[in-house]
């Protein structure tokens, strides 16, 4: 197990060694702001309007918790995919590209261990950065509207309508929705791993796995497949929210991650396989 | 030390290798020649488990590569051409990922190794401001780590200056002196593979069309370069002689033949001889003829 963390870190160096690895850190820094900024100017005053409606405490939606809600929400799905789909894709396919990979392979260690060391430290990527998300979304918040308040999560897609006054508890529960969400962003990640271990380039392997996604999204969203939603990735990943609900239904949330799961699995598994079965050479 | 048997490999359709079988023997230099596209690198490729055979085995020390590589790879260090390095980390950081993967990282033991390949001024600094003199050092550094058995050399002087290339030259003779190192050298140079080793085989088209002594292939039969005329006399004496043309013209004689007798007959002949100059046939020409003979 030793050695393997000691190569796991070899591969975590490598991988955050490289400044492009930051342009995502950066642009979603941006990003952020000007989410929290609409959030502030514009979107702050539509919720208002809602929670008088639904005869919510209109105090608890002007909370630094609930604007990070919204900004983790919309950047992570929006931007955190092509960033997951190009860091992803790239982690095998780059180094078959530049050449790294056969000093790599020509060591005494397995082609799993390879792509293992490289899938733990992809996941490690997308679960850290949705954390710095998170983080930093609720920092900015907290910098332009003050700490405390509770928490109003509103999602019309899952039928979610939450209300958390008490700020500890929001805050619990919007730090375990972040780590489903890390794990949710896994599958983008994923796919991306999985064309990376095709004979293809770099971007085209995150081209590919960005194409998935979005073509599951956009047919999760066509009105007639409205009853089979479930069959979808993208409305899967989005179970996250299942989380802040007051009675979190953990049937469906387990049903769903597993579902997620047994995805990043098989890709992992036939990911290898083909790549297992491949010639290098210069 | 290493065993090379009986390799086939089509790439689609493409016939890469036929039966390629070689030895290289504990403490050998052994060059691997042959034309591009000829076999080379797909056969270091299939050493280095990286290109799966269609049939046949390699050993290394014993462990078939195919059956066990991992544990076959132990005793392996490999250099590549253009050796590609991750740029943005520095080359002490490099070789602590890669020589890593083989399990084992000794700060002291890569300090020392770092020192013998000249590279420890400059080791902290990124590799993407490396010359390519410095990369291969860096590369034969991490070759070296953990202390290999057995060296596969892919073209590695390719683009070294002759400095670089000497330098390189006499590391891996002392490496052979000091440590009883095998090395199996695949490079173009072949005055490098005349000077550097004690066997080759030579591959043309996938097969192996020899393998033998770097001494046994050069030729110590007299040649010459002769310019007379007219060419009818000159060829009718030199059949007679048992001369063998080579290019350039120049022929090559029986053992016991002596370059004066031949002028000597030439003139007696009535052929107007007006250059002779005494030859050595090279590695080259010999690499040529078994490249041409199989054409």
């Amino acid at each position: 197990m030793i050695p393997f963390l000691r190569q796991l870190q070899g591969e975590l160096k490598k991988l955050f060694a490289r400044k492009r690895t930051y342009i995502g850190y950066g642009v979603f820094l941006v990003f952020e702001a000007i989410l929290l900024t609409l959030w502030v100017n514009v979107g702050r005053e539509q919720f208002e309007e809602l929670a008088q409606r639904n005869f919510i405490p209109v105090e608890l939606l002007s909370s630094s918790l609930t604007a990070a809600y919204w900004i983790m929400g919309f950047s992570m799905f929006l931007l955190g995919s092509i960033y997951f789909a190009l860091v992803a894709g790239d982690i095998v396919a780059k180094e078959t590209e530049d050449g790294n990979l056969r000093m790599v392979l020509a060591r005494p260690v397995s082609r799993f261990r390879i792509l293992a060391l490289k899938y733990c430290a992809v996941l490690i990527y997308t679960v850290t950065f949705v954390i710095f998300v998170g983080v930093t979304g609720y920092g900015m918040a907290v910098l332009a509207m003050g700490s405390g308040g509770g928490l109003f999560v509103w999602n019309p897609e899952l039928y979610i309508l939450a209300v958390y006054p008490d700020s500890d508890e929001a805050l619990r529960r919007l730090l375990t929705g972040a780590c489903f969400m890390g794990m949710s962003m896994c599958v983008v990640t994923s796919l991306g791993f999985f064309f990376s271990c095709l004979k293809i380039k770099p971007a085209a392997a995150s081209v590919m796995a960005l194409s998935v996604f979005f073509i599951d999204f956009v047919l999760q969203n066509i009105p007639f497949l409205a009853n089979h939603k479930e069959m979808f990735i993208t409305f899967r990943m989005a179970n996250w929210v299942y989380l802040l609900q007051e009675q979190v239904p953990w049937e469906r949330v387990i049903e769903s991650y597993a579902i997620l799961t047994g995805l990043n699995a098989s890709l992992f598994v036939v990911g290898w396989m083909v790549f297992q079965s491949r010639d290098f050479k210069t | 030390m290493l065993e090379v048997r009986n390799l086939t490999k089509k790439f689609g359709g493409k016939t890469a290798l036929k039966g390629v079988s070689f030895e290289v023997k504990e403490g050998e230099i052994h060059g691997l020649l042959g034309h591009n596209g000829a076999g080379k690198s797909t056969t270091l490729g299939i050493v280095l488990g990286m290109v799966a055979a269609g049939s046949g085995e390699v050993r290394i020390d014993g462990i078939s590569v195919q059956r066990d590589p991992r544990r076959a790879l132990r005793k392996v260090g490999s250099i590549f051409e253009a050796p590609a390095f991750y740029d943005y980390l520095s080359g002490w950081e490099n070789l602590r990922v890669l020589v890593g993967l083989s399990g084992r990282f000794d700060r002291a033991e890569t300090r020392e190794v770092v020192e013998r390949v000249g590279l420890s001024d400059r080791i902290h600094s990124k590799v993407g401001t490396y010359s390519h003199g410095m990369r291969q050092r860096l590369a034969l550094a991490q070759a070296l780590l953990p202390e290999p058995k057995i060296l596969l050399l892919d073209e590695p002087t390719d683009g070294l200056d002759p400095e670089g290339i000497k330098w390189f030259r006499d590391f891996i003779l002392q490496l052979r002196e000091e440590r009883g190192m095998t090395v199996l050298f695949n490079s173009h140079l072949l005055s490098e593979v005349e000077q550097m080793c004690d066997r080759v085989s030579i591959i043309r088209a996938g097969e192996l069309v020899y393998e033998g002594a770097v001494r046994e292939l050069r030729d110590d039969r007299p040649g010459v370069r002769l310019h007379v005329s007219p060419p009818e006399i000159r060829d009718a004496v030199i059949a007679e002689l048992g001369g063998e043309a080579m290019p350039g013209d120049r022929w090559v004689f029986p053992g016991e033949t002596r370059v004066p007798d031949v002028v000597a007959r030439l003139v007696k002949a009535g052929a107007e001889v007006t250059e002779v100059t005494p030859v050595r046939r090279s590695l080259e020409d010999v690499y040529l003829e078994y490249s041409r003979a199989t054409e």
